[in-house]
């Protein structure tokens, strides 16, 4: 036969397969498969982008060098020739004075024009403050200030402002400045000016503690190879700082998510791969007989093999163009959902979630039903002649083995990661091994327990007993991803809602002298609001780790500005809430020697440890203290964090102010507004853009969270049918024989519904115990989450897997049932 | 040559289809465990010439079944030859015999073996679709009219009686106008009413093609209606 002809001959044979309900749960288990891959792989890819826009936003860039030195020309060059797009600012604490010479320490930002690249900056007229007024770039010898510079300085519009050496006029207040939140240490107002206004303000003297910033955007391959080249060649004089730096509440709830999807979705595919791989061997086992009598006929082998892969193929191109169909939808519906609920622009659907989504289909049934296809095409022609001379034999070296290789490759296609791709494979081998062992047991032995109104079900497991263990390695499977992918996404959502409490702090107040104190607090209490304690903080320069000075003489230029950094220092005699502690002990209250806490992470890093000493130069004065403890720091709480805390008897009596942060609920600038002029110096910092803007990345995580398991549910329904279907014909033709023989439907209806309740509730105990391992397992090294065992988990796992598994063998009873004895039985001759 | 069933035959043309000294031998094989080495067939001869009728009787499990898949060339014999129209089967691959039932074969089988996923009409269609042929729709319903079933053309077997998929078996066996027919107890599964009209309708047919029969059957009636019977006993074969 010629090609064309065999095409022909399998294109009429796969529409009588569609027509006859034959290939039903194969092409639903593959819509599925190709929908979830398309849909979350589109959603991910779409919400990924649109979520690292933002966390872009936090930066004003995509990627942002900066230095101690004026920015590198050569920076700016290989920036333009990548295509990117770049920017200028340069920031450095200065004093402002005012018509009635009063002075503010102020942080200035002096910018180019095209600042910010990523996020919007939004302005105010000092007179309509409500209403916003944009201007691109500071006017040459205008200035833009902070809100609370405008109370402080009592300013209006067109006030004059003395910085350096030149006078600005004050045009407009900053609404919002994108990249505000990493200026928060900054601890002074804002005032943005020209950056060409520099040299003549004559601002940049020699030692002014300036930090220069290049800011670039562009198209992702570009920032990624502008951000190696700069780490290649500049890695000493550059802080690099990509989107993925932001925050670290940002960046791990971008973690979590990502990882959390990636999970999901590789979860997902397992699931619909497994559906397809019973579905397909059930397809290959059916086609047995056809393929016997066709070659019976004078087809010969590769006719029949050709006709099988043909029809396949075409079911799996049709099933992947419906599956990406459904994918497009679904996430397009989705995605308008997300950017109505949060008014976020998400950028447009790339190819790639479609091309993995039909690979996925094609490689599973390649990989799981080439083989059996294949042998059903080769099954000895003598079946014709003595039905039960030779028996389809699918399970063997090659077919495990294949299977394997396309479960492997479909994780990798998924994930990208050969490691975790070969964990994968292990585990799912590991498991199905246990769930087949284990199964076989336990058929047993519930076969020994069972009273005579069961012995019908058992027998009937027992009879079956190698599809049964099959059946219930897929229910286990199934059952278990789902229970898995269920825990860990609750987890990750009560993390994030643990990690940003609604009054997660939106406020901080810093630079309160000792002597402020009491009042601030009343004032606070006054307005109703509730602070966190007030926290000394006391600035001081690292001299020296057990006697030997930290500042070397050869040292580069870059390590010694870093060791002549200056710490915010606090002292207490209490472990501050949300940290603990990994190694020495907390000093007790009526201890009064010098000792130090050691944040962990920083410890690790320069090699400091329990016993250590550290000396640090506090205005002026030299004090050296023992470290007793490090402390494992919560970054994510909103916190006052400190990398190092001190006994009192080392620091109390050095100067200092105090820091504090709460809540704020409602208008910022109305709450805070006569608090400059009654507690000079004072600096408050509305953190509230940067808090909601997390709480909104976390939120759209969540629903994209809950949107993957929706799929993740439709992959395990489909094994669920597959694995009923994979019984049936033997289950239509023995309840046939039984009906023959007297029984009545009744009785084949608790047969079967309770032979299958038999089997959910094994799988679900399985199920439930793997799925708790794993999650203990994730929790620990992927999510980093805290775990606790979960009993709803065997609740769910069992009584769900009973319950779903029996309504699904419920239906397939009615079929049972409803085909005559007769025609079963005749069907079987 | 001092087999019984050869020395009977004189006719000095070509056999259609003969075996020679056939010996079919199950071994240990993996599938059936660890069951002994059982000798089927014990070196059996035997031909059918063109237009020549030859039934086979024999006890259940003599045999007879293995005999004939290995003339129809759907299994391979142990030691000795097949020859089908001049042709040893033995030279010839799987793909080479099914060509050659293709054009020169037709079976009818006990359990009928019709597709199940195919109307009649389809079913019997298949055999000229396979070695693509002209007018096949035309040709097979002339076919499913020779044998009284153009009125269910489009049923599917499982919505026809036992003597209804039978019928359509043998339009499925016929329409390729074979040189040669075999048949494993075509009337087995049939009340003998029925089963005397199968058999009607088969030798009929194979009249008008004068093509040779091969059949299996425990009816001594329908065994008594072929030119030549022979007895299959422990894979023995021996001329009635
Ligand atoms: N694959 C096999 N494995 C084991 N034994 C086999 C196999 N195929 C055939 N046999 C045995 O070979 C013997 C002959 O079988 P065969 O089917 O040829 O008998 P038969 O004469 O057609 O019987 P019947 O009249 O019942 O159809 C039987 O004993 C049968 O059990
Ligand atoms: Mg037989």
């Amino acid at each position: 036969m010629t090609r064309g002809q065999q095409f022909n001959f399998a294109l009429k044979a796969l529409k009588r397969d569609l027509a006859a309900g034959e290939l039903r749960v194969l092409a639903l288990a593959l819509v599925v498969a190709v929908a979830s891959v398309t849909a979350v792989g589109f959603f991910t890819d779409r919400v990924g982008r649109a979520v690292q826009r933002q966390a872009a936003d936090v930066l004003a860039a995509d990627l942002v060098a900066s230095s101690g030195s004026p920015v590198n020309p050569e920076w700016i060059d290989e920036a333009k020739r990548r295509n990117l797009n770049t920017a200028l600012h340069t920031r450095f604490p200065s004093v402002v004075i005012n018509d009635d010479d009063e002075s503010q320490l102020v942080a200035v930002k002096a910018i180019t024009e095209s600042y910010p690249l990523r996020g919007t900056l939004t302005l105010a007229t000092l007179e309509a403050p409500d209403v916003r007024a944009d201007l691109s770039i500071p006017a040459p010898g205008t200035a833009w200030i902070d809100p609370q510079l405008r109370d402080i300085l009592q300013l209006s519009q067109g006030s004059l402002l003395a910085l350096g050496a030149k006078d600005f006029v004050v045009e407009r207040i900053i609404t919002f400045e994108p990249d505000a939140g990493e200026n928060v240490m900054e601890l002074s107002p804002r005032v943005m000016i020209n950056i060409n206004d520099l040299a003549e303000a004559e601002l940049l003297i020699e030692g002014s503690r300036a930090r220069y910033s290049l800011l670039m955007a562009g198209e992702d391959a570009d920032v990624d190879g502008m951000s190696e080249w700069l780490s290649d060649n500049y890695a000493t004089e550059a802080r690099v700082q990509g989107v993925r730096d932001g925050g670290p509440q940002l960046q791990r709830a971008l973690e979590r998510a990502e990882r959390f999807l990636g999970l999901a979705s590789v979860v997902t595919v397992l699931l619909a791969g497994a559906a397809i791989a019973l579905a397909v061997r059930h397809f290959a086992y059916r086609q047995a007989d056809a393929s016997a009598v066709l070659r019976t006929l004078g087809a010969s082998r590769s006719d029949v093999i050709s006709w099988l892969v043909i029809r396949l193929s075409l079911i799996a191109i049709i099933a992947s163009a419906i599956g990406v169909a459904i994918g497009w939808l679904a996430q397009l519906v989705l995605a308008d959902l997300l950017s109505t609920w949060f008014s976020l622009e998400l950028p447009a659907a790339g190819i790639q979630p479609p091309i993995i989504g039909t690979l996925t289909a094609f490689i599973t049934l390649a990989g799981f039903g080439l083989l059996p296809v294949i042998k059903a095409g080769q099954v000895p022609v003598m079946r014709v002649l003595q039905r039960d001379y030779s028996d389809l034999q699918t399970g063997s070296v090659i077919t495990a083995i294949l299977a394997l290789l396309a479960t492997f490759c479909v994780v990798w296609l998924l994930s990208g990661d050969a490691k975790l791709s070969a964990i994968v494979v292990l585990g799912v081998v590991a498991m199905l091994s246990v769930f087949a062992l284990f199964g076989k047991y336990m058929i047993r032995a519930v076969r020994k327990v069972a009273g005579p109104r069961f012995r019908l079900s058992v027998a009937g497991l027992e009879r079956r007993t190698a599809s049964s263990v099959v059946q219930l390695s897929a229910f286990a499977m199934g059952i278990m991803a789902l229970l898995l992918i269920a825990i860990v996404r609750v987890d990750i959502l009560a993390a994030w809602e643990r990690d940003l409490p609604e009054d997660a702090p939106n406020v901080f107040v810093v630079n309160i002298q000792p002597d402020q104190v009491e009042g601030f607090g009343q004032r606070l209490e006054e307005q109703g609001i509730n602070n966190n304690g007030f926290f000394p903080m006391v600035r001081g320069r690292l001299a020296a780790h057990n006697g030997e000075s930290i500042v070397q003489d050869d040292m580069s230029e870059r390590d010694e500005r870093r060791a002549r950094r200056e710490y915010n220092l606090t002292y207490s005699n209490e472990l501050p809430a949300a940290n603990d502690i990994v190694d020495g002990q907390w000093w007790s209250e009526d201890e009064t020697g010098l000792y130090l806490s050691v944040e962990q992470e920083w410890a690790e890093e320069y090699n400091y440890q329990v016993g250590d000493t550290m000396t640090f130069k506090v205005a002026g004065v030299e004090t050296t203290g023992t470290i007793r403890n490090l402390r494992k720091v919560d970054w994510e709480s909103f916190q006052v964090n400190f990398f190092v805390v001190a006994s009192p008897a080392m620091l109390a009596e050095f100067p200092q102010t105090f820091v504090s942060s709460f809540y704020l609920d409602g208008n910022f600038s109305k709450a805070t507004s006569g608090w400059a002029r009654e507690f000079p110096g004072i600096a408050t910092l509305d953190i509230g853009a940067i808090v909601a803007r997390i709480k909104t990345l976390m939120d759209r995580a969540s629903l994209a969270v809950e949107y993957v398991f929706f799929f993740t549910l439709l992959a395990g329904t489909c094994v669920l049918l597959a694995a009923v279907q994979s019984s049936q014909g033997e289950r239509i033709r023995e309840s046939a024989l039984l009906r023959a023989l007297g029984a009545s439907h009744k009785q084949i209806r608790h047969a079967v519904v309770s032979e299958f309740a038999i089997l959910g509730i094994i799988a679900g105990f399985l199920a439930a115990f793997f799925a708790t391992l794993i999650a203990w397992a994730l929790s620990r090294e992927v999510f980093e989450l805290p775990f606790s065992i979960n009993p709803s988990l065997w609740f769910f796992g069992v009584v769900g897997g009973a319950l779903g598994i029996s309504i699904a063998g419920y239906l397939a009873t009615r079929r049972v049932l409803h085909t005559p004895p007769i025609v079963a039985l005749r069907h079987s001759a | 040559m001092n087999d019984p069933a050869i020395a009977a035959t004189s006719a000095q043309t070509a056999p259609l289809v003969a075996t020679n000294v056939v010996k079919r031998v199950l071994g240990p094989g993996a599938k059936s465990g660890s069951a002994p080495e059982m000798t089927i067939l014990h070196g059996v001869s035997m031909q059918a010439n063109a237009g020549e009728a030859v039934a086979i009787v024999g006890p259940s499990g003599s045999g007879k079944s293995t005999l004939l898949g290995i003339l129809a060339g759907l299994d391979a014999p142990t030691e000795g030859s097949v020859t089908m129209q001049g042709q040893s089967l033995g030279d010839l691959d799987e793909d080479g015999r099914a060509q050659l039932r293709a054009t020169s074969v037709g079976f009818v089988f006990q359990s009928f073996q019709l597709l199940p996923g195919l109307s009649a009409l389809e079913n019997v269609m298949l055999p000229l679709e396979l070695t693509q042929q002209e007018n096949v729709k035309e040709r097979a319903l002339t076919v499913l009219d020779e044998v009284g079933l153009s009125h269910r053309a489009s049923h599917h077997p499982l919505q026809l009686s036992g003597g209804e998929q039978q019928r359509v078996a043998v339009a499925r066996a016929f329409v390729s106008k074979p040189a040669l027919l075999f048949a494993d107890e075509p009337t087995g599964n049939l009340d003998t009413a029925t089963g005397e009209r199968i058999a009607e309708l088969m030798f009929d047919m194979r009249k008008n093609l004068n093509a040779a029969l091969v059949l299996v059957t425990h009816d001594d009636d329908l065994a008594r209606s072929c030119d030549r019977r022979l007895r299959m006993t422990d894979g023995r074969l021996s001329e009635l």
